[in-house]
């Protein structure tokens, strides 16, 4: 049962004093039942979760401005029928930035667009002030070593092994010596919780869809990217486990301030992650603020869309 | 090179994946807007309704095949230009060459023997048995050794290619190596086009070899020719189609040009239908059923005219 040892040992260091501080409500120390558990806890932490990303990214008075690290500029584009019509949005350094929306509104469209896999009709995307729109094929592999991105299977390489994946954009991209990129390796597997010992020779299919989607962040997160980008990340993954993710995204916001961008349906752990939230509708964006605003919004369809929530 | 910019063109649904890779989208034009509710818009009659789908049949099959030898032409280009995957270029050659020894040895061998047995019977009513060593080197050398080979290794190494680059396609790991900013068809086309353009002809070889190998065992245990009869009439064959810079036989240029154009047919048509996958493990197989069938037909049909204008060089 390693997940659970894994996942037990996530939860003792959610409760580590640091995370205390931030989180003021006490915890359950001991679970029966735990998955319902899981739940509940998570769901108070999504309230915490308002107020703590305000705090961090909000704008506080007498702090300056952010750099704007993504911009999306009046974006548009059609395949056989119209995606995306006028979208714009920013995102500031170390913010969370979660889309949400229905599913095929284009979500991870814009990922696509962001990564430049695809250009827009019209608009520009700019990644720390760098129109990318017009690059070359090679320029725009050189954008994108910026960017770290998870996608929603993972997408590790079944013919590698752990290692070799985490290792590949080092090996790709660094003049690292095969000592460096090992300690590298170590380190990311490390901070999202693998044993890289245990974890490290086994290949892609022998590991589970949480483990898989941690070594994923672990690949991503090799070149230590200033962006980081989600696609569903806690998609098809049980509750236990997609707060495992969730945490880890935050871990990675608090502890190495990267900007990210993800892509969910999830609105549990968005509103747990979020520093805004962009609902995408009708090919527009129909909301773009943070989580409060959300839930504070009188709008009928983002009523609707939250639901129970 | 865009096939219309501007004017309308077809919808393809793949076009979003694999124009990622491939030319349009990267060059950074943007695309011709679609024409959806075309239909709507006026009703025509039924000529021009069938007017209007051989039309857009005919552009989709001129846009693949603009995509086709764009994927193709990169991934030639890219031989000479670094990063060189030497690594997975062994892995290839490897996987395309050594795996597929076995089969080939084996139809090689079984071919050699049937056509000794066949056309026995018609150089024993001649009474003309001596020749048979003749007829099968010229047989094999020049045409069976190479189309077995290639049809063997489309279907086996063909359908290998499209099925791992569709799954990968389809689990997102092509769009992965594009985000860790390593090019798809330079890691993964390239080798596999390089290791069949350096397989293929190996493999060819090797099949002439064991199927005059096979022929000599039906001439000597069921003709009671002996070997060095048949081995010798083998040699005056290969030898009598005259020589290219005084010491390649004729034979042997076009016994191994053949297989290089093979090679080449096949790792680019499995690496373009793997690379344009889509639709989940269907599409898997879909573009595995089209690779095999698409480079089986290709084969016979470009031998044919290469065989043309090869007699037409290379005529003594």
């Amino acid at each position: 049962m390693t997940d659970e040892e894994d996942r037990r040992k996530i939860k003792d260091e959610r409760r580590h004093p640091s995370e205390k501080d931030e989180t003021a409500m006490p915890r359950r120390a001991h679970d029966s039942g735990r998955v319902r558990k899981a739940i509940r806890t998570e769901l108070e932490e999504v309230a915490e979760a308002g107020a703590d990303t305000q705090a961090e990214s909000g704008p506080k008075p007498g702090r300056k401005p952010q750099n704007t690290v993504i911009s999306l500029e009046n974006i548009s584009l059609s395949f056989e029928e119209q995606i995306l019509d006028n979208i714009s949005f920013k995102a500031y350094e170390g913010e969370t930035i979660v889309v949400v929306g229905e599913s095929g509104t284009g979500k991870s469209t814009i990922l696509k667009l962001l990564l430049r896999l695809l250009v827009p009709d019209n608009g520009r995307v700019a990644i720390d002030g760098e129109d990318i729109t017009h690059l070359t094929f090679d320029d725009a592999l050189k954008v994108r070593q910026k960017m770290g991105m998870v996608f929603q299977g993972a997408a590790l390489f079944d013919s590698m092994t752990v290692y070799e994946n985490v290792a590949y954009p080092l090996r790709e991209h660094t003049t690292l010596n095969e000592d460096e990129i090992e300690a590298r390796v170590r380190e990311k597997l490390q901070f999202v919780d693998l044993e890289p010992d245990r974890v490290m020779d086994q290949m892609p299919s022998e590991l589970s869809g949480g483990m898989k989607k941690r070594v994923g962040i672990a690949r991503g997160l090799a070149n230590n990217p200033e962006i980081m980008l989600y696609d569903e990340p806690t998609s098809g993954l049980d509750p236990l486990t997609t707060a495992t993710i969730t945490y880890l995204i935050l871990k990675l916001q608090r502890e190495l301030g990267v900007t990210s961008i993800v892509v969910s349906h999830d609105i549990r752990s968005a509103f747990r992650m979020a520093s805004k939230i962009a609902l995408l509708a009708n090919k527009r964006i129909e909301f773009f603020g943070t989580p409060e605003e959300m839930t504070g919004s009188e709008d009928s369809y983002i009523r609707e869309f939250l639901g129970g929530f | 090179m865009p096939l219309t910019s501007g004017t309308r063109s077809v919808a393809v649904p793949y076009q979003l994946e694999i124009n990622a890779i491939l030319t349009r989208r990267e060059t950074g034009h943007p695309l011709p807007q679609q024409h959806v509710s075309r239909y709507a818009l006026v009703t025509p009659h039924a000529h021009q309704l069938i007017l209007e789908t051989f039309n857009d049949a005919a552009k989709r099959s001129v846009y693949s095949l603009q995509e086709y030898f764009a994927l193709a032409g990169k991934a030639v280009g890219f031989i000479f230009v670094k990063p060189f995957y030497t690594a997975d270029l062994f892995q290839q050659m490897d996987q395309i060459g050594v795996g597929s020894l076995g089969i080939v040895l084996l139809t090689g061998f079984f071919t050699g023997m049937v056509l000794a047995l066949q056309s026995s019977v018609q150089l024993q009513a001649l009474g003309q048995t001596a020749l048979i060593g003749k007829l099968i080197a010229g047989s094999m050398v020049r045409e069976l050794g190479p189309v077995l080979a290639g049809l063997m290794v489309a279907g086996r190494v063909g359908s290998g290619i499209a099925a791992q680059l569709g799954s990968m396609r389809v689990t997102e790991q092509i769009d992965a190596l594009n985000t860790l900013g390593t090019d798809p068809i330079k890691k993964l086309v390239t080798p596999r086009v390089l290791a069949s353009l350096i397989m293929l002809p190996v493999l060819t070889i090797i099949n002439d070899f064991v199927g005059i190998l096979g022929g000599n065992i039906i001439a000597k245990f069921y003709l009671g020719l002996p070997s060095s009869l048949y081995w010798r009439t083998v040699f005056e064959q290969v030898l009598s189609g005259g020589f290219t810079l005084r010491y390649i036989p004729n034979d042997f240029i076009q016994g191994l040009v053949k297989p290089f154009v093979f090679g080449g047919i096949i790792s680019t048509v499995a690496c373009y239908h793997g690379l344009k996958t889509s639709g989940g493990t269907e599409g898997v197989g879909i573009a595995t059923t089209r690779t095999v069938v698409t480079a089986s037909i290709l084969i016979l049909v470009v031998d044919y005219f290469l065989t043309q204008v090869l007699l037409a060089l290379f005529t003594p």
